[in-house]
């Protein structure tokens, strides 16, 4: 079995965004980069499979990023039982926008016949939720969304997704893209030792002209990013007495804001 | 003058709610713009006849035993076969579990510009969609510089139609599907027992977090968001502590929500919680910490012990005639 591994390095959930006025350009310097964290699940799935299949599973971790990328590639792929790394390190490519990640990706794929294609359910950085779908369309072949338990069979494979108030079971033949929700799994922390043994593994960088591949074209652009919406101060109902606090805000509610 | 397909996503013989929030906001750009919305319907064209009261000017349906079950594959090439033979400018297609499964496949089939969660949709020349980013820390307007775009809508971004439409002739198209045969495919769907409301759907939500102390006491969420027709959702901590499974997560690694009441109890407001709530359009919070971040993203707060302003707040609500 050949498992592929999807990784993307984006600013940490604590970031904030800080932005004076609406613009063109997103101020990223001082964002602290991390693995994306659904991506921490299909990392911790595709060493859960090896684990399970002993040595006949080979797993790759695949990133398009810049050399920040490589310490993610190191510490949260290798160190946590990938074998192996590439990346494609495309200055043209930082921020690009889903499709040309996934044509990219697709291209590194084509390489090795994966039985196996994870990815994270989303990108926190930009909300997309589309490499996966898209990659498993430019490979033609089976996918299976925001995955909560996935089943391996000869050939075939078994899904659980997340849908609304409930589930979805997916049944489908390998390979397959499968994105990965909370819930899959409980990821590993990697272990000082291995991240050191991790630098001895094979890595590969690779460009678009490596890939026989021109830097796709972006289909969008982002002309302006601007803050949220502001919000009025908080109104704070006295609360001494709580039942009196409750109908003063239920009345709140229903005559001020006229929401119930 | 662009012409906008939207993508009629039904259950169980009934159009989503979303579908038809697309729709009116599709009519009312082009009734600025010129241009025709066509809402178009896989399987089952129970919704179809509604189509035209909900804005659209015309219905395309597609059926077939193909459609009987839901996969990927064949709805992204139903509707790839549908773009290539009217060519519509913009495809919509809600930010529903379904929608965000096949939108994506579909865009790359297309080749096709694609921009997820939309909120917002403009066209000066070109279509301008607003999302946000960054779990809504953030908005990008995105600029469509491809001839086709498939977006995804957020549901609840946009009011139905209130303009009184006209019925809409329909017509089928023929989906392509000649013996094709899908790699995978949904073979089964589990809903949970108690038919509760989903939160991504839900008007308004009503949140727990840690502030419960303990599992059993979520039952005051649950109680609460009944009296008040809610969902009932969470914070992280207390999903990853067991007591509620994580398809209540409200926040940056869990469900985005935009409501029009989110009542948050018990919850500090941590940037990873506000991410996926910020955008609601009331927001209330009843914490003990006036100091709590929340009261600086509510609208109306209450500084004091959940376990007496929840149950006073059910039976206020319940007296409201
Ligand atoms: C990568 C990452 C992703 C994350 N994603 C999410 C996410 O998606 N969603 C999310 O929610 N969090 C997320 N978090 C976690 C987040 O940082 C917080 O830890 C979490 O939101 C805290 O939950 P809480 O507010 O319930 O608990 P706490 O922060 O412990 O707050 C409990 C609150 O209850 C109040 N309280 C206590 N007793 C009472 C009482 N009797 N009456 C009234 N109030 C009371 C307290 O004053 C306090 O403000 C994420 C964190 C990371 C690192
Ligand atoms: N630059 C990238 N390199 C490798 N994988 C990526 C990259 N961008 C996105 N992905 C994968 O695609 C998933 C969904 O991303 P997105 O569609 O951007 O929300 C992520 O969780 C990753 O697994």
């Amino acid at each position: 079995m050949k498992i592929a591994v999807c990784v993307k390095q984006v600013p940490d959930s604590e970031t904030r965004i800080t932005l004076a006025a609406p613009g063109p350009e997103l101020d990223r310097s001082g964002f602290t980069r991390v693995l994306n964290p659904y991506d921490a699940f299909a990392v911790e799935e595709a060493v859960r499979i090896k684990e399970r299949l002993g040595a006949d599973c080979e797993i790759t971790a695949v990133t398009i990023g810049s050399d920040r990328a490589v310490e993610t590639l190191k510490k949260d792929c290798l160190a946590v039982g990938c074998d192996r790394a590439i990346r494609v390190n495309e200055p043209a490519l930082e921020n690009a926008e889903p499709l040309q990640t996934a044509k990219v990706l697709a291209a590194v794929l084509r390489r090795g016949a994966y039985d196996l294609i994870l990815t994270g359910k989303q990108a926190i950085d930009d909300d997309s939720a589309q490499v996966g779908p898209m990659l498993a369309e430019l490979l033609d072949c089976s996918q299976a969304t925001v995955v909560t338990k996935l089943e391996l069979g000869e050939g075939v494979f078994t899904a659980t997704c997340e849908i609304e108030g409930g589930a979805a079971v997916v049944r489908g033949s390998l390979p397959a893209v499968v994105t990965c929700q909370k819930g899959l799994n409980e990821p590993r922390l990697p272990s000082l030792p291995n991240i050191m043994k991790a630098g001895m593994k094979p890595q590969e960088t690779l460009t678009c002209a490596d890939l026989g591949l021109e830097i796709p074209a972006a289909r969008t652009r982002v002309t302006t990013y601007s803050p949220p919406p502001p919000r009025a101060a908080c109104r704070m109902v006295a609360a001494d007495d709580p039942a009196a606090a409750a109908r003063e805000l239920a009345r709140l509610l229903r005559d001020e804001a006229k929401v119930i | 003058m662009p012409n906008i397909a939207v993508y009629i996503e039904q259950s169980g013989g009934t159009a989503k709610k979303v579908a038809w929030q697309m729709t009116a906001e599709a009519r009312r750009l082009v009734d600025r713009t010129g241009g025709e919305v066509w809402a178009v319907v896989l399987g089952d064209a129970a919704g179809a006849a509604e189509a035209g009261r909900h804005g659209a000017h015309r219905v395309f349906t597609a059926s077939g035993d193909a459609f009987a079950r839901y996969d990927a594959e064949t709805w992204t090439r139903a509707l790839a076969a549908f773009v290539a033979a009217r060519r519509p400018d913009l495809l919509l297609v809600g930010a529903t579990a379904t929608g965000k499964d096949f939108a994506p496949r579909l865009a790359a089939r297309l080749d096709a510009a694609c921009v997820s969660d939309c909120v917002g949709l403009d066209f000066d020349g070109g279509f301008r969609l607003r999302r946000p980013i960054f779990a809504g820390k953030c908005y990008a307007e995105v600029a469509v510089e491809a001839p086709v775009a498939v977006a995804g809508v957020r549901p609840n971004a946009f009011p139905l139609f209130a303009g009184g439409g006209a019925d809409a002739p329909a017509e089928s198209f023929d989906p392509g599907l000649g013996g094709f045969a899908p790699h995978a495919a949904v073979v089964e769907t589990l809903t949970s027992a108690e038919k509760k409301i989903e939160l991504t759907e839900a008007e308004v939500i009503v949140s727990g977090g840690r502030g419960l102390k303990e599992a059993a006491n979520y039952q005051l969420i649950e109680t609460l968001a009944a009296a008040m027709g809610a969902a009932a959702g969470a914070s992280r901590a207390i999903v990853d502590a067991g007591w509620v499974p994580h398809s209540h997560q409200v926040g940056q690694t869990g469900k985005t929500v935009s409501p029009k009441l989110y009542v948050a109890v018990g919850i500090s407001g941590a940037i990873q919680h506000l991410a996926g709530m910020s955008s609601s359009k009331c927001i209330v919070a009843i914490n003990k910490d006036p100091n709590a971040p929340i009261f600086k993203a509510a609208d109306y707060g209450i500084a004091a012990d959940l376990f007496e302003v929840v149950p006073a707040l059910r039976d206020a609500i319940a007296a409201l005639d």
